[in-house]
């Protein structure tokens, strides 16, 4: 937990809190009937592994704070509006789709994108630009979020379990016969992987 | 979007308190998948003033069997319910709906009560920028009678005979086949009375009341229930027509039906004509038929919507099968 | 003549002459024909770094959103920008009737159509861009700000059917343009006649006619249309999201008064796919050209953006009612083909119903008419691709004329087979003429297309098969013949980089997903004689140098060509600057790498350069360009007294020009077919198709990248379902606005939408492009979705002639509803 030296100040009878949500809940207990403060907007995000604290906006979705704000702008934009999974983030260990989630509510969570999984040399990657599960790429990255979140709770899926954790993800260029091929690569090397490191 | 104020709620007694504060200009966020959509498209004549996230508030999100009941508190993932062994195994409608709402990742998201609470789907209703001011935003009347009315009801439009939007909901048919209550912050309702059609609203309930939680009363000895849906897509669309059963057998006989239709009608459509047909007989595929037949007896298709009585004749024949076993 | 003008003469009969076979194969291949990874871009697409126009950023950018017409028809008569412009984050409001906006611009693609007002004052449907642009700080603001822009309407009357507009005394639908009716055929490909239809149908045995209803599909790209605009001084820097990049120049070249094409740095980013649609548009640039505008008089960069609903801005030009006349024989011959398409709202030439029969059969006798009509809605235009209206036609004639004969329809296909009315003896004529190896490029692909799909097996009576399940099991088969190798130019320039010697390529074109980059370079180090890892393609900048664009579209074919020229010359440099003094200077020269030998005596391989007679003689090219790589220091070194070599920059370019084939008139025949299975099972209570497997045969002449024309055939087979049984725009017929903009309620396929996909690619070599290939991008999109006709048929006996063959449809068809 962050230092925080900042005290939160009652418009309505001066009293100081220590946190935000502090002040809210003394409003409210306290001056029933007055208008609470608004949000403040700040949240602290774990994105990558790295910790980020923002000022947001009510209205910003997390997709908008890190595509555009954060300059992440891996995770792409199909249909803002939940229909395509082309923004698809692991936040708090689930795939969701970060542009029908509000920034503001996503204090202390914690957030993978494509480029974390990237960073970290997850085997979907190479499996994926060997399979050529990709044409023009944009709908990609959704894609390898999806399914390295199926990995990451089942290190062996079979083809309908794949094929389920992706329905939701569309493709218009309709690689999608490539895809399970590109996880279950994935999935076999990071087996043999584990079997080489226990063997050492 | 356009900005908003944005609050947090950290007891159901905070976020009671906020909704009754702002009344109509406020909406409730839970997992955001509905109210973010209509939002963005703005498709209401007034934009929310304020959200009030109720995700805040602990103890919302639960599946536990406890006093001959299965408890779901409102905030439950719809992913959660689907996978949970408990439902699957003996509310199994519940969980094959759940299993089938809209996508894996917004399954993640999407909760229980907000499913139940979601707003229609009518294309002339969220149209962008209220482009279609329809009956159901206070204005005169509906469009889809004289335009394209493909996904509209086939059981006639709302009480009043103005609106023909159906209800959009996988879960909602479920709990009415299960015999779910819906618990709130003030009362408790039958799942079927939870319904109801009025301008901007779906349901039941007040400016300033949620859902607590679900309770669906362990079904009977000799019980099986079952879900099926019809859509274009196997997946991410809503149902065209989605159908829920539970029956119970005694001595190879029907003892106890609860079918439900939804998409159908501006409510979910309890198909009571299709229990009567099986009450006391013994389920086969005549009977089965029978009951499909009687579940559309009362059907008023519009102009492009014919085919959906077909379709939801068949739905309802191959659910009581499904309990069936078969 | 020197080996050097050898080669250029070469090239030149090879530019000009591909009217015959490819006369300079190889005899082997070492990359052509491989499944290589996706190593050009493959990466930057999985690891989310390919940047797109929609990723771009640039500091002080604003962006900017326009107006939407909420009418089918109307002029704008009154438009109050005041609210608007206060909002706070707005900066700046460009109305339509600003004074420094043209009456018309170049803001198009086809050059004769192309002239268009950059924001319209009258509406011709509902949801188009017009009226107003708003700049502001962030998109959110600037939709908002479009709220509060007051606006008032002349609404006029609407037609929305293209038949009903055809009709004497319909309303006027676009009376700017055309004011003596709705007609709106360009001029251009409207009509076709071979033969006499009357004698043909006097000859037939059974004569049938049928109708057919295709409602409009479009494009969706994910990325949505947008471009970027930043002046620097009095150049512009653009980044666009388009198909064409030379389109992009071409017009902005005449922007503001002259703009010279040496002042125009263009990105052409990754492309969140293109598949036509918005480049053929008359608009295409007009949200550029506005983002131009405010840019130079803010002095920031802007984005100009449209919505997801915006993109749903025209259709596919195969929407419409076909009406469709058939004479055959008993024993499947077909004597003639009527057919007449009432086309809504083409904004290009459409291709006449008949001219695949014209093209690939020996149908002797064919009429075919396009009335394009203009109606109130978006511009249709060729979205992968403009063959559909043909194709359509053929598959349903094929399978009906098969079905009524009670005959196999891979037998009806090969009996019909032929060009221009003629047999396939006369086919395979041409193909000795033109130096072609005879094969029967339909019997092979059918045979095998058979064998991978079971077809003997699988093939019944028409209703004739009920699965344990309870759904009717049908199968369907179509053909047609492989188109795109056509028309097109193709310039590229290839370097070998100093310092380490490895290739790089360069040239600009749009990079819309089909690894035609990897081709390329799998033909430049085939050539080379380099190593694939060394050889690089980045088409994402622009050297000056236009590739076709974009590829899925007969630019293989032009492209390839240019390739190989440029490879060509540059291995021939190479080899001669080898064997040739090097570092000549005004201070003398040094030896040569290889002495006393000449061009012919070495060879390339590997990245290696080696002599023939003695392979152990070699130098790397990284090696041998290295020792050129200190021209910098060369002058300090020449002031110690030193002295130090250096190589002649090795760089060639070249091009290829070919007259394509979309020429009706004076073919060029087309030897390479293509087959198509597909199995279904239809729930008859439901009306339900259920597409449980796909096999595609396509004849490409020669494989380059195997993976990449998979990726075609199961993108494409996958593509046509969805046009075939999900895809269909919605407007409200009251009102003419748009119901289903949107990825809900306007359906593509999920994964679990469409069976297994079986592919198979046939080699025959009898395609005009390099190597004997032909294109593949196209062709399965565009002939998979009728296919869904014939397969239901086979299941339930009964035809449905409306697309997409929704359940409703079906069970329509059935006598159900």
């Amino acid at each position: 937990m962050s230092t925080e030296t900042r005290t939160f100040t009652c418009p309505y009878c001066g009293e100081s809190l220590d946190t935000q949500d502090g002040l809210k809940s003394h409003v409210f207990k306290s001056h029933k009937g007055r208008g609470l403060p608004a949000a403040e907007g700040r949240i602290k995000l774990i994105i990558n592994k790295a910790e980020h604290t923002f000022l947001v906006e009510p209205n910003w979705t997390l997709y908008y704070l890190i595509h555009d704000k954060l300059g992440l702008t891996g995770s792409k934009q199909f249909c803002d509006r939940g229909a395509c999974s082309s923004c698809t983030m692991i936040v708090d260990g689930r795939p969701v789709l970060s542009c029908m989630m509000l920034a503001i509510e996503c204090d202390g969570k914690t957030v993978e994108t494509v480029e974390g999984i990237a960073a970290e040399g997850h085997p979907l990657i190479e499996a994926y630009v060997n399979n050529h599960a990709m044409q023009c790429g944009y709908c990609t990255p959704g894609f390898v979020v999806a399914s390295k979140a199926l990995l990451d709770r089942n290190q062996d899926p079979s083809e309908e379990e794949i094929v389920e954790a992706l329905s939701g993800n569309l493709c218009r260029c309709s690689t999608y016969p490539q895809h399970p091929i590109a996880v279950k690569e994935a999935a076999a090397k990071m087996k043999a992987d584990k079997k080489a490191k226990a063997g050492v | 979007m356009k900005n908003f104020k944005h609050f947090n709620a950290y007891s159901v007694d905070e976020a009671v308190a906020l909704m009754g504060r702002y009344g109509e200009r406020a909406a409730v966020i839970a997992g955001g998948t509905d109210i973010l959509g209509k939002m963005k498209d703005s498709i209401l004549p007034a934009y929310p003033e304020a959200l009030i996230n109720i995700k805040t508030i602990p103890g919302m999100s639960y599946i536990k069997e406890e006093g001959g009941m299965l408890k779901i508190g409102p905030l439950t993932l719809l992913a959660d319910i689907a996978a949970n062994p408990v439902i699957k195994s003996k509310y199994a409608a519940l969980a094959q709906a759940a299993g089938r709402t809209a996508s894996p990742h917004l399954r993640n998201m999407g909760t229980i009560a907000g499913n139940i609470c979601q707003d229609i789907r009518c294309w002339y209703y969220r149209n962008q920028n209220n482009r279609f001011s329809c009956l159901r935003k206070k204005g005169g009347r509906c469009y889809a009678i004289k335009g394209d009315n493909r996904y509209h009801s086939i059981f006639g439009g709302s009480v009043s005979g103005g609106c023909f939007a159906v209800h959009p909901s996988d879960t909602a048919p479920a709990l009415v086949a299960l015999d779910a209550k819906i618990v709130t912050s003030s009362r408790t309702i039958e799942t079927e009375k939870f319904f109801e059609v009025k301008p901007v609203k779906t349901t039941v309930l007040k400016a300033d009341e949620i859902v607590t939680a679900i309770q669906i009363p362990e079904p009977p000895a000799g019980s099986a229930s079952a879900f099926l849906k019809f859509a274009l897509r196997r997946s991410i669309d809503f149902p065209i027509v989605n159908c829920a059963a539970m029956v119970t057998l005694k001595d190879g006989k029907v003892s106890a039906a609860r079918i439900c239709l939804n998409a159908v009608h501006v409510i979910p459509y309890r198909a009571l004509q299709a229990e009567q047909a099986v009450m006391g007989k013994k389920i086969d595929e005549a009977l089965a038929e029978e009951a499909g037949q009687a579940a559309v007896s009362a059907a008023k298709p519009l102009e492009h919507n014919k085919y959906m009585v077909a379709v939801a004749r068949t739905l309802v024949k191959r659910c009581i099968l499904a309990c069936e076993g078969k | 003549m020197s080996k050097e003008s050898e080669i250029q003469t070469e090239r030149m009969i090879e530019m000009f002459d591909n009217l015959k076979a490819d006369k300079y194969p190889l005899q082997e291949y070492r990359y052509i024909g491989q499944k290589i990874p996706r190593n050009v871009d493959g990466l930057a697409k999985a690891s989310g770094q390919a940047e797109y126009t929609m990723d771009i950023q640039l500091p002080g950018m604003l962006f900017m959103r326009f107006v939407d017409s909420p009418y089918p028809h109307a002029r704008i008569v009154r438009m109050d920008t005041g609210k608007a412009e206060k909002l706070p984050g707005v900066r700046h409001v460009l109305r339509y009737d600003d004074p420094g906006l043209p009456e018309t611009e170049n803001i198009g693609y086809f050059p004769i159509f192309q002239n268009d007002r950059p924001l319209d004052c009258v509406a011709h449907f509902e949801g188009q861009p017009m009226g107003a642009a708003v700049a502001a700080d962030t998109e959110a603001i600037a939709e908002e700000a479009l709220s509060l822009i007051e606006m008032e309407w002349e609404q006029r009357p609407f037609m929305l059917d293209p038949v009903a507009a055809s009709e004497p005394g319909a309303p006027l639908t676009y009376p700017e343009r055309y004011s003596d009716g709705n007609f709106w055929n360009r001029g251009v490909l409207d009509e076709l006649i071979h033969g006499d239809v009357k004698k043909g149908f006097a000859e037939a045995d059974r004569v049938i006619e049928f109708k057919v209803n295709r409602y409009g599909h479009t494009w969706i790209c994910p990325e949505r249309p947008c471009g970027v605009w930043r002046w620097n001084g009095d150049q512009a820097e653009v980044w666009v999201k388009n198909q064409r990049p030379f389109v992009a120049k071409r017009d902005i070249t005449t922007w503001f008064g002259g703009i010279p094409m040496n002042k125009i740095l263009l990105h052409m980013p990754y492309q969140g796919a293109t598949f036509g649609g918005w480049t053929h548009v008359d608009w295409s640039f007009g949200g550029l050209y506005c983002a131009a505008v405010v840019s130079k008089r803010l002095k920031r960069p802007v984005k100009y953006i449209l919505s997801r609903r915006e993109d749903f801005y025209g259709s596919s030009m195969d929407e419409g009612v076909y009406l469709v006349k058939v004479g055959f024989k008993n024993d499947g011959t077909i004597t003639a083909v009527d057919g007449t398409v009432y086309h809504a709202s083409a904004i290009h030439p459409a291709f006449s119903p008949v001219v695949h029969f014209h093209e690939n059969t020996r149908v002797p006798h064919l009429k075919g008419q396009i009335k394009s009509i203009w109606v109130n809605k978006g511009p249709s235009v060729g979205i992968r691709c403009e063959m559909l209206v043909p194709i359509l036609v053929q598959t349903l004639v094929m399978d009906r004329v098969a079905a009524e004969c009670g005959m196999d329809p891979t037998e009806v296909a090969q009996k019909n087979d032929g060009c221009q009315g003629h047999d396939m003896n006369w086919l395979n004529e041409q193909k000795r003429k033109r130096g072609f190896v005879v094969r029967d490029s339909l019997k092979e692909c059918i045979e095998k297309g058979k064998a991978e799909f079971k077809w003997d097996e699988l093939w019944h009576k028409p209703g004739g098969r009920k699965l344990p399940n309870g759904r009717m099991h049908g199968v369907g088969f179509t053909w047609g013949h492989e188109w795109s190798d056509s028309t097109g130019s193709g310039e590229i320039a290839i370097r070998i980089e100093r310092s380490d010697g490895t290739a790089t390529l360069l040239g600009i074109h749009c990079d819309n997903g089909v690894g035609a980059e990897t081709a390329y370079c799998q033909i430049a180090a085939e050539e080379l004689g380099m190593r694939l890892e060394d050889v690089h393609f980045n088409p994402q900048f622009d050297p000056g140098f236009h590739l076709n664009s974009p590829d899925s579209s007969c630019g293989t074919s032009a492209n390839g060509f240019a390739v190989r020229h440029a490879a060509r010359i540059l291995k021939q440099r190479i080899l001669e600057s080898a064997t040739s003094p090097s570092s000549p200077s005004q201070r003398g020269s040094y030896a040569p790498a290889f002495p006393n030998m000449k061009p012919e005596d070495l060879d390339i391989k590997d990245s290696r350069i080696f002599v023939r007679a003695d392979p152990s003689r070699w130098i790397s090219v990284a090696d041998y360009a290295r020792l050129m790589a200190i021209q910098g220091p060369v002058s300090n070194a020449e002031l110690f007294g030193a002295r130090s070599a250096w190589t002649e920059p090795l760089f060639a370019h070249a091009f290829h020009v070919q007259e394509g084939e979309y020429n009706p008139h004076s073919p060029r025949e087309k030897f390479c077919r293509q087959a198509h299975f597909m199995e279904v099972e239809v729930d008859t209570e439901t009306g339900e198709v259920f597409v449980t497997r796909v096999v595609n045969v396509n004849d490409v002449g020669k494989v380059i990248n195997r993976m990449s024309c998979e990726g075609q055939q199961y993108g494409g087979s996958i593509m046509g379902v969805g046009r075939g049984k999900l895809e269909e725009m919605v407007h409200d017929p009251v009102t003419g606005v748009m119901l289903n903009g949107n990825l809900i309620d306007y359906k593509i396929p999920t994964i679990k939408d469409v069976g297994p996909i079986g592919t198979v690619l046939v080699e025959t070599g009898l395609g005009y492009g390099p190597y004997g290939l032909v294109g593949i991008g196209e062709d399965i999109a565009t002939v998979v979705p009728h296919l869904i006709g014939p397969a239901v048929y086979n299941a339930i006996g009964a035809w449905v002639y409306d697309f997409p063959i929704t359940p409703g449809r079906v069970l329509k068809a059935l006598g159900k509803i």
